[in-house]
Order: C-alpha cells, then structure tokens, then sequence
C-alpha cells in the first residue's frame, strides 16, 4: 500500500492524546501512564503517534515539506506500536501502518539518515544487520548441528544477526534445548542471512524485500514447514512482515518460548530445578503487540460518513500477541516467582532497541531502556526477563550506563538452568 | 518562522532551547495553522515570564494541556503546551482534596485516588484529559461538576500577574476556591462558551475536590486491549440500563433516583451511544444496536449502584427497583449480560470510552453541531427535546446523519441541575450543513425567545441585553484582565 492508500485513516485522527498513554483501563497511577518513548522523551506533540498522522496528513495535502527536523522526528521512534494500540482502543483507523509507510516514502524520497544508511550498506553486501566478526555459524561450532542445506530436518532454528556474531550464548542455549527434547532440526550455517525485518523497521522497504526473497528461497528448496527463533525482530519479519508481503506461504513461524511452551506441555523438557529468582519480564514489542498476525483484507468504504468498510476490516489492535507462551514457561521453573510492571503485553514500554534508533540514536534508545530499568526495579524483582536478543543488548546497555544491580536475562537461559544437569541429555 | 529571532531568543532564555521549537515540521501535528512557536513551560514562574513577555510583544498565546480541542489558532501566536507540568503536588486525604498541575490526566488521577478509597469528577470528554478541565461527566450525580469542583487555584492572567485564588490568597491553604480570599472563579472558568482549559490566562495549579469511593484499588480486569472486562463485579456493585415509555417518565425516574441519593452515576446515554461504548468496533457497535433499538421502549439511561455494604446496597437496589416500577422503566436484558455489564462498568467508571461514543464514527475532522448546555433539567429537556423533532425532520430529508433524531443528557447533583445534549452530524448530502447551521440557529433563538436557556450559537451582543447587559460587563472583564488582548479565547469543543 502507498501512502495515499492511508490518507482516510490519518484524516480521522480526533488528537485526542489517547496514544500517548497505555490504555486508560490500565492507567495505575502517576507513574507509568505513559506507553510512548517518543513524545514522552521529546515532548512536542509531532513526535506522538497523533501528532505523526497529523503530520503525515500535512504532507499528502501538500503543506507540509521535508526539512531536518521533520527527517529528525521521523527517525526518533522506535516503531514499537504502541501507539496505535491505545489509538485502536476506541478508533478503527490504521496507525502503526501509515506511520511505517511515511518511513518508507522517506527513504525512497533520498531523505535518509546517516546512520541507517550504513547499516543497510553493510546489510547489502554481508546479510547481516549488525557489525561481522568471524563466521555467522561460529556459535554452532562443536555443536554437532544439523545442516538445512544438507541435511533432512523437521524444524528451521534461524537464530538471526545478532545471536549470530554477538550473543553466542543464546543460540548455544537454544540448540541444546531443542537437543534436548529431541527435535529434530538444523541451522542454515553460513547459508543463513538477515531476515530483513529491522531493514524494514528504518524504512528500508526494498532490502527488506531482498532478504525475505532470499530467505524464503532457501527454506522452499529445503522443504521445511516450521521455523524456530529466539529473535523477537526475526519472529515478527518471517510471520507477519513475510506474510504481509504473501512471502510466508505455509511455513509455521514459532518464536522459541512458543515451542518451549509445547514441549515442556508434552514432556519433552522436564523444568525440575529450582531457579529461585524474583523476576519481571519484559514484552518485547515485535513478539508481543507486534507479533500479531497479519489480516490479509481488501475492501471498498461504504458509503455513509461512518468509515466503514465492505467487507467489513478487521484492524490488528494488538490484543492477539504472543503474551501467555513467556509467561507460562516462567511459570514452569520451579522456584521462580514472576511479578508483573506496570506496562505489559499489549502496552508494554519499548526496550529502545527498535526501528532503528538504536543505530540512529543511541541516546534516545538507552535513556528509553531505562525507564523500563527502573519500572522493573518498582517491582522489586532483581532480573529483568525478555524474550528477544536485542532488547536484552539495549537492557544491558543501559544498566551500565545506570549502575543498576538488575541482572538481565533470556527466558531461554532460565529455562536451561532449571534442567536438571544430571538429567540424560542436560545441556552442558 | 512566523516569530521574530528576538522574541524566539527571549522565550528560548526562559525556557531553555529543546523547550521551544518554530520550525514547520511540527505545527501540523497541533493546529494546522502558522503558529509562532510552540513552548513547553515547566512551571508557573515560567508561564507567567513567557505571558508578560507575550504582553510586551503583544502576541497572542493560548495554553493547552493534552491538547483534545481544535481550534484556528491565529497566525504568529505562542502554544505553550503543558505537557511538562504533569506533577500531582498534593493528595490531601484529611481535606479531601487534590492539587495537581495541568497535565495530570484524569485517569492518573483517579487511580491515585482509588488507592487511597477517594474519586475524583470526571469530565466527559474522557479520563484522557486534564483533571482540572471545567466541564460535567457521567458522575456528576454524586461528584457534581463544571467548577463545583475546582477550589483554590493558582492562575497566571492574560496580563500575566501570578493571581492565588481562594483560600491559597489569605490562609496559603488549598482547601476553598471561595475563600477566605479572592474568589474568581466565575471570571476564568464560567466566562465564555468554551469548555476549554484557561479560557483567559493559564490554570498553572488547581486543587480539585475529592469524593468517597467505595470501590476496589484496581478493577479486576481479563482480556487484552480493545476488549478489557471484568473478571468479576466487585461488591455491592451493580449496573443498569432502563429505558421508558417517555421523556417525562424518564425525567420522573432521573428525579427521584436523584433525590433518593442511592446512585453512583446516572448516565443518560441513547441506545446509539450506549452501543459505540460497549462495542469494540463500529460493527460490532451496529449489530448492538440493532438489539438494542428493538428491546428499548424509548429514551433511557443507565444507572450504577456502589454501596460500601450489603445492607446499603440492598437498600439502594430495593428503592432503584420501586421507582423504576412507578415510572414505568424496563431494563435493557442486553445489560443484565454479565459481559456487557462489565464493560459498561468499567467505561462508566473510569471514562475510558469517550472516543468511541464520540469521534468512532464521526466523519473526518471530528466537528459536530449541536448543543451541550448546563441547566435546570426539565426546562432543557423541554427545549432540546422539540430541537430533536426538527432534527428528525431534517433527517428524513437526507440531511443529516441518521441517528434516529436522538438527543441525550444526565442528571447533576440530585438532578434538578442536568446536562442536556444534543448533536448533529452532516450527512454526505451537499446541503447538509447549512440545514444544520439554521437548525441551531432557529434552536438558538428559541431558548432566547421562549426564555429557556442562554443559548451559544448567537452573538454576545445579542444575548447580554436579554441577560443584565451580560455583554458590557463580559467587555469591562476582558479590559481589566486581558489589557492587550493576547489571551486567545476558545470557541467549544464542539461548537
């Protein structure tokens, strides 16, 4: 869809400041009433999600030109969609998808930002979202994987960028959990590459294209029908961004704390020891609210002044994330105690990491993750728990930068630490 | 930049650099106008250095909290937006009383106060606004509203002198807006037919009266956004929507129930609204209406029961019961749904719906004509009620929205005071909104002609004669506290 396509919805926006704040439902009190990084950061009203339709409905009548501080208030937002969650509380209008587009026309307009142009750069000629240092599948080695390529498998574990070349241990983890509960299943090895997804979250439309096109070329040839991530950001691309694009086809995309969920449901992972943490944890937005899946609709407005469509559009409002399959592998670790923050699941606070302003701004992206630093420390838990490598990355990052004693962790780490390392098949 | 480098440095002084910004990347996203500057004060010191700076200068300015208004504002002006004044200074339980800055939102308001078994009034317009917004809402029948609720204040005048109101002027205590000490309430928050925050000058602190509340810390809530509901009704907590055989029954039933003090909230939402607040999405919000119009007898509202004991709230079930039988009520089956009683609940309570009922389907740009106007009920009812048979004529015609020529309103206090409103949405016909213009304007000229009501829509020239020469007086108060004219008056919401 271009742009033009959402100029009824952005034209509906009543600037009633909703998007601004986690549902009122959900309002606690004085604290943590706000859901959106930008505006709460910036303050001035263009940078919320209101005040970005507003802007964008100024450019499709032509009042409103490209300049610097347009192209600054465009770049500084996480894409996290939560605004357009408080939005769709009460509104049918689309939100989160003209605000991507507008990113879009940004970067097919030339009006980029530095930063993100040499990420994609790189993307370009290294498939890979963050900086390459020795081989993708040097966390594999000694492992005894299988090869997708090569070898006959069940189940795809893509294990991303960043786990790749930075975050060794989570990939390890992940693939001696799948040992362990005997799945079978493989990696993609040197032949794996960026899905494309964090491309698409900075308005990279066209190498975003690219990777899925390559990534779902690579999975046909291979016949594989369920894929495995432990990447919040791959998880989103594969199932919503691929089949928004009628890339998908039937592949089953599970993001890891899914499949845990299954297996330990069916026995194949036995949780016996104790891991006695308090603990928070932390939606990350492209497994939660973002993780929806995506409604393939087409249809023409009624006529009327009600915006109303016939058939009838179905909006993704956030309400069918992936909420409960983290929260009840948590709830499986003996020992573990999980106290809820403020904002969770579908208005949960953004970790900062996203849409590119971890690239463009890393300030902005640090000062955002520690606000959620400090809400999870409210609750008196000691670990923050996430599902996803990048939102584990930026935590880390900020609780350096604060001195914070909360200690960060993947779900994924827990859940091996409550294996019982005398068990047949403990991960090591 | 619509401003002078000059002016722009001195506010800059005042506030600091990413405290202002001119460029034209941002104005679309407030008013679509050419506005100066937009500034974001902290405090009242420096609200009232940027208003005398805009007396000096003689630039217009209007303050705005979280902004749900529209309005031209005129080209070159200064928009202080109050976002950063976001602080509740005092929850006072003893005094009951709260004094917050403009930017508390009525929702963060409340659920401090729940914690603490206090609620506070909240306006119609939604939990999404400011708390000390002038205004009436869906509890008005035990919160009261408009200015009843706003007791001292600290206010910085279009002149820009920093002006303690009530009893913060003698006694630099919160508890009255009366006195002991100066009382203007009438002159900032009375005056004009806005419902805009700070029609003249800047609100900078208000302290707002508390109430009881007899409810839960938190709603026990299941589900995800859009379709939050009650786990369970809290206790001695009960919901109904009746409708009846008439205005005036409805009216003897909203009486009563008034003077018998055994509601919490008396709401008189039509069936249209009751469905958008219930309804997740406009279709859902049509298929409920279908229901709902074949099962209603007529005009109704929905009532909640919230007692703080069983033997209080079976007294209140019981006299709700025998005035409902006297006047002929029927209650709606579709809310004795625990499910949909459960969302009424929470939306009737923490004011979390407004958009739907309002803006959902509202055609783009949100603007509505009609009236909403503060009155002795039954004579509003009387005046609104024969707007409504010329609006369903009209409607027959292809001339507006078909909403089945509905008008609505709630009682105040123990419901010899109401709200009564009335709106009136375009349709696509190209004389549409010149039909509805004379429509409110003949409306107009009947509360002034027939002595109903002192209506908007008409000049104050027109008006002040019929009303002690409101209008020289009105003059007299603009060249006392507004000398240079730069304070920017509102028109209404809706207007």
């Amino acid at each position: 869809m271009s742009l033009e396509n959402y100029q009824g919805y952005v034209e509906r926006c009543c600037r009633c400041s909703c998007c601004k704040f986690v549902p009122l439902q959900k309002v606690r009190g004085i604290k943590h009433s706000y859901v959106c990084p930008s505006i709460s950061k910036y303050n001035f009203n263009a940078y919320s999600g209101g005040g970005r339709l507003l802007t964008i409905k100024s450019m499709l009548r032509n009042k409103t030109s490209y300049n610097d501080k347009l192209k600054e208030i465009v770049y500084n937002c996480q894409m996290c969609g939560a605004c357009g969650v408080s939005c769709n509380y009460a509104m049918d209008i689309e939100v989160m998808e003209p605000i991507s587009e507008f990113r879009i026309r940004c970067v097919q307009d030339g009006q980029t930002h530095p930063a993100l142009e040499k990420v994609i750069t790189s993307l370009r000629t290294t498939n890979s979202m963050v900086s390459v240092t020795g081989k993708r599948s040097d966390w594999a080695l000694g492992m005894n994987l299988k090869d997708i390529t090569k070898d006959k498998v069940e189940v795809f574990y893509f294990a991303g960028c960043l786990s790749s070349y930075e975050k060794h241990n989570l990939a390890q983890s992940i693939a001696r959990l799948l040992q362990q509960a005997g799945v079978n299943f493989g990696i993609a090895g040197e032949a794996e590459m960026c899905c494309g997804g964090r491309a698409y979250q900075m308005g990279y439309e066209a190498d975003f294209l690219a990777q899925a096109k390559k990534n779902m070329a690579l999975i046909q040839k291979t016949g594989i029908k369920t894929l495995v991530t432990g990447c919040a950001d791959c998880y989103q691309a594969f199932k919503v961004l691929y089949d928004k694009f009628n890339l998908k086809g039937d592949l089953q995309i599970l993001h890891i704390t899914e499949y845990l969920r299954q297996l330990i449901q069916a026995g194949k992972l036995t949780l016996s020891r104790r891991v006695d943490l308090n603990v928070t944890y932390h939606d990350p937005c492209r497994l939660g609210r973002l993780g929806e899946p995506w409604i393939h609709w087409e249809g023409t407005q009624m006529p009327g002044t009600r915006y109303m469509f016939d058939p009838p559009k179905e909006y993704r409002r956030g309400e069918h994330g992936v909420y409960e399959p983290p929260r009840d592998v948590l709830r499986s670790i003996p020992g573990l105690i999980l106290t809820e923050m403020d904002r969770i699941k579908e208005y949960a606070w953004c970790c900062g990491a996203g849409g590119g302003v971890n690239e463009s701004n890393p300030e902005f992206s640090i000062w955002t993750a520690k606000e959620r630093i400090e809400e999870a420390e409210s609750t008196g838990a000691r670990t923050l728990v996430t599902a996803c490598p990048w939102c584990e990355k930026n935590f880390d990052e900020a609780i350096k930068a604060t001195g914070s004693k909360l200690k960060v962790f993947d779900i994924v780490e827990l859940v091996e630490n409550a294996i019982q390392k005398g068990d047949t098949n403990a991960p090591k | 930049m619509h401003l002078s480098k000059e002016i722009y440095a001195e506010i800059e002084n005042i506030v600091g650099p990413e405290n202002i910004c001119g460029d034209p990347a941002i104005m679309p996203s407030y008013h679509d106008s050419e506005i100066g500057a937009v500034v974001l004060p902290k405090d009242a010191e420096e609200v009232q250095a940027i208003v005398k700076l805009c007396n000096k200068h003689k630039i217009q300015f209007i303050a705005m909290s979280t902004g749900f208004i529209r309005a031209q504002i005129p080209r070159g002006s200064i928009y202080l937006d109050l976002r950063r004044m976001n602080h509740i200074i005092e929850i006072n339980e003893e005094n009951m009383y709260a004094v917050v800055e403009p930017y508390v939102t009525s929702a963060e308001l409340q659920a401090e106060l729940f914690k603490r078994g206090l609620n506070c009034s909240i306006k119609g317009s939604g939990s999404q606004c400011t708390s000390i917004i002038r205004g009436h809402g869906h509890m008005d029948i035990s919160t009261s509203g408009d200015d009843r609720n706003q007791l001292a204040m600290e206010w910085v005048t279009p002149a820009g002198d920093l002006i303690r109101l009530g009893s913060l002027g003698s006694v630099n205590e919160w508890f009255c807006g009366d006195g002991p000490g100066p009382s203007l309430r009438g002159v900032i928050s009375g005056r004009g037919s806005g419902d805009a925050l700070a029609e003249g000058g800047v609100i900078t602190k208000s302290a707002m009266k508390l109430y009881h509340w007899p409810g839960p810390v938190e709603f026990p809530l299941e589900g995800n956004s859009p379709n939050y509901n009650l786990k369970e009704m809290p206790a001695h907590f009960m919901i109904r929507y009746f409708s009846f055989p008439s205005v005036d029954k409805m009216y003897e039933a909203e009486l009563k129930i008034g003077e018998s003090e055994i509601a919490f909230e008396l709401m008189g939402f039509n069936v249209a609204m009751l469905s958008a607040n219930v309804s997740s999405s406009l279709e859902k919000e049509i298929q409920f209406l279908e229901k709902a119009k074949k099962e209603v007898q007529g005009p109704g509202f929905y009532v909640i029961i919230a007692a703080n004991s069983q033997e209080e709230f079976e007294y209140n079930q019981k006299v709700l019961e025998q005035i409902i039988t006297e006047t002929g009520g029927k209650s709606l089956k579709l809310v004795e749904d625990p499910r949909v009683a459960g969302i009424l609940l929470i939306h009737g309570i923490r004011i979390c719906a407004s958009i739907r009922e309002t803006f959902r389907s509202r055609a783009p740009g949100g603007k509505a004509y009609g009236f909403q106007i503060m009155g002795q009920r039954d004579v509003c009812i009387k005046w609104i009620g024969e707007a409504a048979e010329r609006k369903k004529k009209l409607i027959e015609k292809g001339l507006g929205a078909d909403d089945g020529g509905v008008f609505f309103g709630w009682s105040v206090e123990h419901s010899h005071l109401g709200k009564t409103e009335i709106f009136f949405d375009p349709s696509p016909d190209p004389r549409s909104v010149e039909a509805i213009l004379a429509w409110q304007q003949e409306t107009a000229w009947n509360a002034l002609n027939n002595h109903l009501a002192v209506p908007t829509h008409l000049p104050l020239e027109i008006i002040g004669p019929r009303v002690s020469n409101y209008h020289i007086w009105s003059k007299k108060m603009d060249e006392a506290f507004n000398p240079n004219g730069v304070t920017i008056f509102l028109p209404s919401l809706t207007g």
